[in-house]
């Protein structure tokens, strides 16, 4: 009971000072740009790290679990482009018309998700290798279902939630932030949440004490995958557009939100609030450069140099912890 | 054994499934090696097509279209002349990726009697003066077409109209010639060019960097795109910041994807230079060279300004 209170205490340190960095990083931004702080423009950071909050989300749970999935960028091309091709049917009306492209999104990302979950379990097989395989045959799908074109034309209530918001707060993002939520209920408070921390920890114990690792590993991964799908939808709805090489670097970006919210590369440590600190801290870091009239190659340096530090932050603390 | 495998070679290309002396009379037309950049990429899917309808309606040369995985894969393209070397092929046509990195395969290309022609990006003048080769190049201007597209955006805005650039990917020769051609247009037109930054070719990306920009700069009244999928991008980022007929925007390219964006006047401009042309237009350069003719200098290919009057 002690350590794992004491587990807790390191835990909201950890993310703490995760926050601490954000808003320091915010009140710099507010002195050194006039533009920042201003509603309009926090609107806009919302809406720009909503793709990378929720891709980031549903990488949090491959990593926890000792995995990582290097394919998010490509299954979500494939994702837009098959949701496309179904919301651009002929002779649809336009709720069945987005309720097929939704669907089909929902299920080619779970598809995929499932698929790299249970190759790489039941053959052990690092999930790197794995996903960098379905980063190929989805990026290669996307094409081949498009011929390497652009698809458009979506229902106009698809496009109209792209850009509406609910108190001044984009709808996106707020879809985001629930679905965060519900991620971190299930990855706290919940059997398979706590076996995925366990096998991240360590799968050899698991497995010692009775448990088959395939299922939730299998399961982890598709939520993945789930999460990808929804980041399609996001994507098409926002920008109008499938395109079959969209989503190119996106699943470095996720990672990276995902490491500097304080999660393990190995596994086992970290959270979905750290996650969401994570995301805003790229976000408001590529937003806030700009608006000081910063050079893209020096913006380019500076988020390489935050995400060492991070890391480097973090072994630190990991250090301490142990004593 | 030679013959088996360049009848191997030519199968590849699809022709072995014609009758036996149909295939004889192939055996005798010249061999096109088309090198192309990234098919994943529209502009160079439909050159693919254009290129394959093209060879079909000349009927006198045998087409091997090939492509590479992503734009910066350079090192895969040089593989793809070497093979072609390797193949005896009659010429070369190459969208090269880098416009330094493949001339030393040409070179050899050339050394080993295969025409050369360039097309799309210009290849690197000096270094080619500097292994005594001359690679005649057909394509278009981008400089040019980028300042017909801007010109359109200059002249509705006005002089002291307040424009951003996005730019292509940082490097690329093609960006850097678009880019050249729209601060031409903003000198002759003296516009005030209030930023410029890449979105790499990318819709989302652009969208999230204009929205910064348009932050940064409320006043921005005109956006030069370098290319079509990030001119869509700044569209959805001005109906989003509720600045919809507001900003004036121009692309490059002409994808389809633009084409209901101009109709409806979110976009003023963009330049189509004709992908599928291009390569039927090396195509038949190449068939000249075969034919003892020797080409030098450029071959300016057309372009064409679409805007909602020609739409």
């Amino acid at each position: 009971m002690s350590s794992s209170s004491s587990a807790t205490v390191r835990r909201i340190l950890r993310e703490a000072g995760i926050g601490l960095a954000l808003l320091a990083m915010i009140v710099f931004f507010a002195a050194a740009a006039p533009d920042f702080s201003t509603h309009e423009n926090i609107s806009n950071i919302l809406t720009q790290i909503t793709i990378n909050l929720i891709l980031a989300t549903g990488m949090t749970f491959a990593i926890l679990i000792g995995g990582i999935d290097l394919s998010v960028g490509a299954v979500m091309a494939l994702c837009a482009v098959v949701a496309g091709r179904l919301l651009t049917l002929d002779g649809m009306s336009e709720p069945l018309a987005v309720a097929l492209g939704v669907a089909g999104s929902l299920a080619v990302g779970m598809g995929c998700g499932a698929a790299n979950g249970w190759i790489s379990s039941f053959w052990g097989i690092p999930s790197f290798i794995v996903t960098l395989g379905m980063l190929n045959i989805a990026r290669g799908g996307a094409l081949q279902v498009t011929n390497a074109r652009t698809i458009y034309d979506f229902p106009d209530s698809f496009n109209a939630f792209g850009t509406a918001t609910v108190l001044g707060v984009p709808v996106m993002f707020v879809i985001a932030l629930v679905l965060l939520g519900l991620g971190w209920l299930v990855l706290t408070r919940t059997v398979f949440g706590r076996m995925i921390y366990a096998i991240g920890n360590n799968e050899e114990a698991v497995r010692l004490s009775g448990h088959r690792p395939l299922l939730t590993k299998v399961l982890a991964f598709t939520v993945t995958g789930l999460f990808v799908g929804i980041a399609a939808i996001v994507y098409m709805a926002r920008l109008t557009i499938a395109n079959p090489i969209l989503g190119v670097g996106f699943e470095l970006n996720a990672i990276a939100a995902v490491i500097i919210g304080g999660t393990s590369l190995s596994g086992g440590r970290g959270s979905l609030i750290g996650t969401l600190l994570g995301a805003a801290i790229i976000g408001v870091l590529a937003n806030g450069l700009i608006l000081m009239g910063v050079s893209d190659f020096i913006r380019q340096i500076v988020t390489g140099v935050v995400i060492i530090l991070a890391v480097v932050l973090d072994s630190y603390r990991a250090r301490l912890a142990r004593g | 054994m030679d013959r088996r495998t360049f009848l191997a070679g030519i199968g590849a290309a699809g022709v072995l499934s014609l009758p036996a002396s149909a295939a004889w009379a192939q055996l005798k037309k010249p061999v096109v090696g088309l090198v192309m950049k990234s098919l994943a990429n529209e502009f160079f899917k439909n050159m693919q097509e254009g290129a394959l309808r093209h060879v079909e309606e000349r009927g006198d040369c045998t087409l091997i279209p090939l492509g590479i995985q992503s734009e910066t894969d350079i090192d895969g393209q040089i593989a793809l002349v070497e093979n072609l070397i390797t193949r005896k092929v009659d010429a070369i046509v190459i969208a090269p990726a880098d416009s330094r990195a493949l001339i030393s395969p040409l070179v050899r290309a050339a050394k080993a009697g295969i025409k050369l022609v360039n097309i799309d990006v210009l290849l690197d003048a000096n270094a080619l003066k500097k292994h005594h080769v001359e690679i005649v190049f057909v394509g278009p201007d981008n400089k040019e077409g980028a300042k017909m597209s801007a010109d359109v955006l200059a002249k509705a805005l006005g002089a002291g109209g307040k424009v951003v650039i996005l730019e292509g990917n940082p490097g690329a020769a093609n960006g850097v010639q678009r880019k050249e051609g729209f601060m031409e247009s903003i000198a002759q037109y003296k516009l005030d060019l209030l930023d410029s930054r890449t979105a790499h070719w990318e819709t989302e990306e652009a969208n999230t960097v204009f929205s910064n920009m348009l932050t940064a700069h409320p006043d921005i009244q005109g956006v030069m795109a370098g290319n079509d999928d990030m001119a869509i991008g700044v569209v959805k980022a001005i109906e989003a910041a509720g600045k919809k007929g507001q900003i004036k925007v121009i692309g490059f390219d002409g994808i389809a994807a633009i084409q209901p964006l101009i109709k409806n006047g979110e976009v003023l401009a963009t330049v189509d230079q004709f992908g599928a042309q291009l390569a039927a237009d090396g195509i038949d350069a190449a068939m000249k060279e075969i034919g003892g003719q020797t080409l030098t200098g450029w071959v300016k290919t057309p372009m064409k300004l679409e805007t909602a009057a020609t739409i």
